[in-house]
């Protein structure tokens, strides 16, 4: 059987906009493919496979910091009137909107709680999204999945695989956690351990909604750097959802899963319920991610490419020109995250200020008289945090493009190794720099508004600023892993802003020696406006990270380039 | 009829966006068969391949694999089906032989003896990490994983792209005992040669739509033959004769096409005319092709846009 279209029989190649449907009318009918499940096992075998030390890590980090935290407290408060004491002195605004306080603040589990829980809860909820995304848009998105999925794989039993094992490693940690909190005696002592197992199940329970949020978003964006950073907007919109709740009259609390976690209240009212609350988001946002995962086309997100220009401007040549261009997304993405962030913070203030007004002098006093301007200097130091993510995401992206095998293609032009890192690196060093400026201003005209001091403004712009210097040691330290040590310096850098925000939050508790404190950039920066400026370690942290950076330049022009 | 076609395709689009990358294509694939699937960069055929492997949902049109539905039926009909993309992506940190083993154990039981012997065949080291392949390397760890399952249909998107000879050699070797063994082949390739030597029929696209399809014998039937001789005389009176096109005579020699069915008058007629030298070519798969790719062509030469 031989069929020929004759080519002069097809004039002017007919194009119709509206191809038939055969299919109709219920071509939009849903047909859901059959067995969407087979390969489940072997695909959780590979997933542990490829990721046991990744699983093997977050496990670790959460639980030894809850273990190291626990351990070192029962060391520390040996009697109930230092625990009082602790609980007084933690009930300010400042460790409200960072850490929240316990439901049982005076007792060891709850000075605990206080101390590291909500540590330990964002730490686990990133890492699981992270580790969602790797073992699903990731791959599909680099096409690794298609191999698979031409074999007998049911078109969900890879993301379910992955939903298995991190909803095992959720699980995991929080019996672990309950565990280590009966072992190390936090539980007083009539109480028996249902304290603990609150505990335990709080912390498993926001794992499990960062795995639904993770799964859901892996499903609407198509690569996945958009992935995780949606992934990221949302466990750090939890995040601060919660702090305004804790710092206002506790509404928003509610809206926020890290709140439902805190409201479960270890050794207070010890309520299981909350955590039904969190299985079932849990168990919506799942069947979301499933319901579009069998509608979709492989490797698609939700919304379709558009055509874009077939032309590029001449600046797209120069390597700043097209970074520029290719981190657009993320630089937008950051500035709406710092404006939004200072003006909440900003705009919080006032309750604040009010909270402190009602304490009256006892809590002047708790706080040596600096009282709202430590909280500001607080809330410039997580600006300057936040800043530090996106000047190591920046900086990291010199290894990724070296990685994916992209930068070949820019240095067969003719374009020196320094001349492409330097230009590079202007983003993450001008871009924190306003980035800070912006934050720091938006902060001062918000607080300074609800105090009627439009001075405020430039002193909290400053005070923000500060922390340019902490931010160039934090990227340096990235550029420098960069030129010597390829192969690990994304997870070092992530790993050291990870610890530098460890340090913040519970930095006393580390026991760390004054000098250590005294080297770590964002300790070293003077805590402006409650502290007084002092310009040498300024200056020193600014020498130090430029001199990192060029240190790691210099490296990568000398060594090989070095694909994934 | 389906029972004897692999592959079956009946008017189906696919859009993606704004781009219509499919409008209407047709493609049968019968059992036991190599099927050469042709067509220029972005003309529609990893796509085809992807709705046959149920990961792309297709707008409209039928489409049946192996007798099934390749959207809903997917899992059922990958048993017996082995894949090997055209941009082969591995997971960095395992090894070639691992892949291989992870994506023969999900479709049937892996047979280290004729993994090994692939592996031979393609001279591939599977102890490497795929990171250290290269592209040619990752795509043979594709083909050996697809070449070592007794699956009964292969799908294979361009798979020689990044091959050398030798190794091309090897390919069409190992797709002939394909075929001997009663199994089927659905080809996709822009390499004439490949295609000539391998395939039984051969479908031909053009921006989504099929515009040839059938085997090459059928194909050349309906074209012509192009003939060059050297004659003392009478050349001019061949213009004359039916079936015979485009004349020219140019240093002795003179050229002309013919009609297939007037071939054997007009052969006889030349060798009335005692030729001192004779040619003969029936048109190869590459003038087939470009045939319907004249315009493209002409923009190309012109160095224009089209
Ligand atoms: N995911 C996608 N999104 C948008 N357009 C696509 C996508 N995949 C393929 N296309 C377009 O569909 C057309 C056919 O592509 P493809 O099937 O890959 O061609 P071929 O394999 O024949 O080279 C091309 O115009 C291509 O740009
Ligand atoms: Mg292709």
């Amino acid at each position: 059987m031989s069929t020929r279209v004759d080519a002069a029989a097809r004039p002017e190649q007919p194009r119709r906009p509206d191809h038939p449907d055969r299919r109709a009318p219920g071509a939009s009918r849903h047909r859901p493919p059959a067995d969407g499940l087979a390969g489940l096992r072997a695909s959780i075998g590979f997933m542990v496979r490829r990721n046991r030390v990744r699983l093997g890590v977050w496990f670790l980090v959460v639980v030894g910091l809850f273990a190291y935290i626990a351990r070192y407290f029962g060391d520390v408060f040996t009697t109930q009137e230092s625990l009082d004491d602790f609980a007084a002195i933690s009930d300010n605004p400042g460790i409200k909107a960072l850490t929240g306080l316990a439901a049982a603040p005076d007792t060891l589990g709850g000075a605990v709680w206080t101390k590291i829980w909500m540590t330990c809860a964002v730490a686990l909820a990133l890492g699981i999204v992270f580790l969602v995304t790797r073992n699903g848009r990731a791959d599909e998105e680099l096409g690794r999945t298609e191999l698979l999925r031409s074999r007998m794989l049911g078109n969900h039993a890879r993301a379910v695989a992955a939903w298995t094992v991190l909803a095992t490693l959720s699980l995991a940690i929080g019996l672990a956690v309950a565990v280590a909190s009966i072992a190390l005696g936090l539980d007083p002592d009539d109480a028996g351990t249902t304290g603990s197992w609150v505990l335990g199940a709080s912390l498993a329970g926001v794992g499990l909604v960062a795995l639904g949020v993770g799964a859901l978003v892996g499903q609407l964006a198509s690569t996945s750097r958009g992935a995780n950073a949606l992934g990221s907007i949302v466990v750090v919109g939890f995040y601060v959802l919660r702090m305004i709740g804790d710092l206002g009259d506790g509404a928003l609390t509610w809206a926020s899963p890290f709140g439902w976690g805190q409201e479960m209240a270890p050794w207070g009212a010890n309520r299981w319920w909350p955590f039904g609350l969190m299985v079932l988001l849990t168990a919506v946002l799942l069947a979301a991610a499933w319901l579009i995962e069998e509608r979709r086309d492989h490797g698609a997100g939700l919304l379709p490419d558009r055509a874009g220009r077939s032309d590029a401007p001449a600046r797209y040549a120069s390597p700043l020109g097209l970074a520029l261009r290719l981190q657009r997304g993320p630089l937008i993405g950051w500035s709406i995250a710092i404006v939004l962030s200072a003006m909440l913070f900003g705009s919080v203030a006032e309750e604040m200020t009010d909270l402190l007004d009602d304490a009256g002098d006892s809590m002047a006093a708790i706080l040596q008289g600096a009282g709202i301007d430590e909280l500001l200097g607080l809330l410039a130091g997580m600006i300057a945090l936040l800043t530090a993510v996106f000047a190591v995401q920046s900086a990291t992206q010199l290894r990724a493009d070296e990685a994916s095998g992209i930068v070949e293609a820019q240095l067969a032009g003719a374009l020196s190794r320094t001349r492409w890192a330097l230009m590079r690196l202007v983003i993450p060093a001008v871009g924190s720099l306003v980035l800070l400026a912006v934050g720091g201003a938006l902060l001062g005209l918000g607080y300074g508004a609800t105090i009627d001091d439009s001075s405020q403004t430039m002193r909290l712009m400053g005070a923000a600023l500060a922390y340019w210097p902490a931010v160039t040691v934090v990227a340096g330290l990235a550029v420098a892993l960069f030129g010597y040590l390829p192969r690990l310096a994304i997870a070092l850098s992530w790993g050291a802003v990870g610890a530098l925000w460890m340090v913040m939050v519970i930095g006393d508790a580390l026991n760390l020696p004054d000098w250590a404190l005294a080297v770590l950039p964002f300790s070293a920066t003077p805590t402006l406006p409650a502290e007084s400026m002092d310009w040498t370690p300024l200056v020193v942290m600014t020498i130090v990270g430029v001199g990192l950076a060029w240190a790691g330049i210099a490296r990568f022009a000398r060594r090989d380039v070095a694909l994934s | 009829m389906t029972a004897e076609m692999a592959v079956e395709i009946q008017g189906l689009h696919k859009s993606f966006g704004r781009v219509h990358a499919l409008r209407g294509l047709d493609l049968a694939a019968p059992v036991g068969q190599v099927t050469g699937f042709l067509g220029p960069n972005g003309s529609g055929k990893t796509t085809t391949i992807r709705v046959l492997l149920g990961l792309l949902r297709s707008d409209a049109g039928t489409a049946s694999l192996l007798g099934g539905d390749p959207w809903t039926d997917a899992v059922r009909l990958h048993r017996d089906l082995a894949y090997v993309p055209g941009d082969v992506t591995l997971w960095p940190n395992l090894t070639g032989g691992e892949t291989i083993d992870i994506l023969c154990r999900l479709s049937g039981p892996l047979e280290p003896e004729r993994k090994r012997t692939m592996l031979e065949r393609f001279d591939l080291d599977p102890t490497k990490k795929a990171r250290a392949y290269s592209k040619g390397n990752r795509q043979k760890v594709a083909l050996v994983a697809a070449l070592a399952s007794r699956a009964p249909l292969l799908l294979l998107d361009e798979p020689t792209s990044g091959l050398d000879p030798i190794m091309e050699a090897a390919f069409q070797e190992s797709i002939r005992e394909v075929k001997a063994e009663g199994r089927s082949v659905l080809l996709s390739s822009h390499i004439f040669t490949e295609v000539e030597t391998l395939a039984d029929r051969v479908v031909i696209i053009r921006e989504g739509e099929t515009v040839e399809s059938g085997t090459l014998a059928d194909l050349r039937h309906l074209t012509r033959t192009q003939v060059t001789t050297v004659l003392d005389s009478g050349a001019d009176a061949l213009a004359a004769l039916p079936g015979v096109h485009d004349l020219s005579t140019e240093d002795g020699h003179t050229s002309f096409a013919v009609d297939d069915d007037a071939l054997p008058a007009v052969l006889a007629e030349v060798a009335r005319l005692k030729p001192r030298s004779l040619v003969a070519s029936p048109p190869s798969l590459e003038d087939l092709f470009l045939r319907h790719y004249d315009d493209e062509l002409a923009a190309v030469h012109h160095g224009g846009a089209r």
